[in-house]
């Protein structure tokens, strides 16, 4: 239990800690659960060259389903589902075997099949992530993939063409919406005030669809349509989500960005003592430059290096 | 990318004859002559029995409900003893069960080309007035249409949950079901195999039975079962046993009172577990583990199968030696 674990899933964008639904089930049911996990944003190690990402690592274990993951997680004792009764269990794996069903064909035509915002959103998103010949590869592969999967699953007779089968599974995909939001309903949770696995699951896979900015959007709107889900979604990035990012994120990004911000205020500031400095001696050339340090700006010492340097 | 299995077949008909004159001697000719001509003979059935022009309709509201229920609707599926397998049997069980739930006659005709004549491809498919509609989803829309439903008696959530309880069955059961068949090689090649082409000659039934294989293989890889072993597919079903007897608990029935087409499709399944023979009885055992769920089958059985004696004994015989539920 205290062995430290690591996952490695996608990274994020959009406000989301990650763009993959199996990725975010996992990362959403390890807030949940209060299991110590550190999550490792992955885009160029040969796991994703398999497609098994999320993966969990702790010790010498290596567990890459999200449903083994969360069997895992449980039996290490983080538990998200300890107070519901036998019914509500089973209600969760119903729940998760028609958001597979329904809504994930829908979720992959988005994101891979769709042609505008395939090109024009999620190749050079997945192709930026990755170092350079598996950029020109991985989208490929994993359209492809998804492709196959839809026509396998959803497109026998009596759909014969692609067109059909994407009407159809759109139908589905808005049909599984609305019985989400019927069952939500009012509460804040799908079982009571405390999330749980179905929960997870849920927000893995609305997530995308809600946050992403994709030029076809349809699927997106009806979601925007249904205010319960898009309630559902910011409450648990608010509160599961935001707190982490500015407590242990990946720190390189944020003190980058503090960097950033410190050398913006100094250059700044160089900049308006600079320009002083120059009406100073163009009204009157003898004055000494000490005079420069009664120009009291709002940051604390990094002024008396400058002006120091500036000093003849 | 999609092969349809009827032109496959007469492509096969067709490099099969030539290759027969050109090669072979006159007895083997007149075999694949013979295979030709079943397969011509076959194609000849679906072009009599099934109205080609409805096969892409979907049921209009209004003109759909003027027309009664005809006492002459049929349900199509596979011949009972020798050819039908775990998977369609199950399927076809699941509509029987809703019809009689919803109190509508209808006769069982076993054809060894079901599957070919439905318009889906899948049995079971029904044939009523002058539609055909096949699986148990549209069926349960098209009978709703007519005026008949079950599950009219459930508010939204209750019916939110039917669809995701009838998902599970589906996602899970169903695709154990198939992996069993097709992906175990064990049980492909004892039950399988010699079951599904048995009303054909040689080779047909060889080559019907590896396309069938290698088409469910392919599904499966797509959606990632393929990688899963036979202990893992039995604890998949046993995880869902375990959800239906929840769910199920101390009640008659799903929602209670009434039957709705949850409880047709899981009768279907878990009776065709039940009662079937296969290499061991390691799937019908984990069914068994669930008492409220025998006796779950038991009571629909007992309630909308034993009037029809014909029915029943015939579902036992099939199951080769192996009596009804005590």
């Amino acid at each position: 239990m205290a062995a430290p674990m690591e996952l490695s899933c996608w990274e994020g964008g959009w406000g989301l800690p990650s763009l993959h639904p199996e990725s975010l089930t996992v990362m959403a049911y390890a807030k949940f659960s209060g299991a110590p996990v550190t999550v490792n944003s992955v885009n160029n190690s040969w796991r994703t060259l398999k497609g098994d990402l999320p993966v969990l690592v702790s010790e010498d274990i290596v567990i890459s389903q999200p449903a083994k993951i969360l069997n895992f997680l449980r039996k290490q004792k983080y538990n998200a589902d300890y107070d519901l009764s036998a019914k509500q269990g089973a209600d969760t794996l119903a729940y998760i075997a028609l958001l597979e069903e329904k809504l994930l064909p829908a979720l992959l035509h988005t994101f891979w099949i769709e042609a505008e915002n395939y090109c024009s959103v999620t190749k050079p998103w997945f192709a930026s992530r990755f170092a350079f010949p598996l950029s020109l590869y991985l989208p490929g592969k994993m359209s492809r993939e998804a492709l196959n999967r839809i026509l396998l699953t959803k497109g026998g007779p009596p759909l014969y063409s692609l067109t059909e089968v994407e009407a159809q599974i759109y139908r589905d995909a808005k049909e599984c919406l609305n019985l989400l939001s019927k069952r939500l309903g009012t509460s804040q949770f799908f079982f009571g005030n405390m999330p749980t696995t179905l929960d997870a699951f849920v927000f893995g896979f609305l997530a995308p669809i809600y946050k992403v900015c994709f030029p076809r959007v349809h699927l997106q709107e009806h979601l925007k349509q249904l205010p319960n889900l898009c309630r559902f979604c910011d409450d648990i990035l608010t509160r599961y989500f935001r707190l982490t990012v500015s407590s242990h994120s990946p720190a390189g990004q944020d003190t980058a960005d503090a960097n950033l911000q410190k050398l913006t205020q100094l250059v700044n500031k160089e900049s308006n003592l600079i320009e002083k400095m120059d009406d100073n001696l163009r009204k009157s050339p003898q004055h000494p430059p000490r005079k420069l340090t009664t120009l009291k700006l709002a940051a604390g010492g990094e002024e008396s290096s400058p002006t120091s340097r500036l000093s003849p | 990318m999609l092969i349809h299995t009827d032109l496959l077949r007469r492509m096969l008909e067709v490099c099969l004859s030539n290759w027969a004159f050109c090669h072979l001697g006159p007895q083997l000719i007149s075999h694949l002559c013979k295979t030709g001509a079943a397969v011509l003979k076959a194609m000849g059935r679906i072009g009599n029995e099934t109205v080609k022009g409805s096969l892409n309709e979907r049921p209009e509201g209004p003109e759909l409900a003027a027309e009664p229920w005809p006492e002459n609707a049929a349900l199509y599926q596979q011949l009972k003893e020798e050819q039908i397998l775990l998977s369609d049997n199950a399927s076809s069980l699941a509509v029987q069960a809703f019809l009689q739930m919803c109190n509508l006659p209808v006769r069982v005709i076993c054809r060894a080309n079901a599957e070919y004549m439905s318009p889906s491809g899948k049995v079971p498919f029904i044939h009523v007035g002058n539609q055909v509609v096949s699986e148990l989803g549209p069926i349960v829309q098209f009978v709703k249409a007519k005026g008949h439903s079950l599950s009219d008696g459930l508010d939204e959530v209750q019916k939110a949950e039917m669809k995701a309880y009838m998902e599970l069955v589906n996602n899970m059961l169903l695709t154990a079901e198939l992996y069993l068949q097709w992906c175990d090689d064990v049980t492909v090649e004892e039950i399988t195999h010699p079951r599904y082409g048995s009303p054909y000659p040689w080779p047909l039934n060889r080559i019907l039975s590896y396309q069938k294989q290698w088409e469910i293989r392919r599904k499966m890889k797509a959606i990632g079962w393929a990688g899963k072993t036979l202990e893992q597919v039995l604890e998949d079903v046993d995880q869902c046993c375990h959800a239906l007897s929840q769910r199920l608990g101390t009640q008659p029935y799903f929602f209670n009172k009434h039957p709705t087409e949850l409880d047709a499709l899981v009768f279907g399944h878990l009776f065709t577990i039940l009662t079937t023979q296969l290499i061991t009885d390691e799937l019908s055992e984990k069914v068994k583990n669930y008492s409220n769920l025998t006796a779950f089958c038991r009571r629909i059985e007992q309630q909308y199968f034993e009037g029809h004696e014909k029915d029943s004994a015939t579902i036992a015989a099939r199951s080769s030696k192996r009596p009804l539920l005590r």
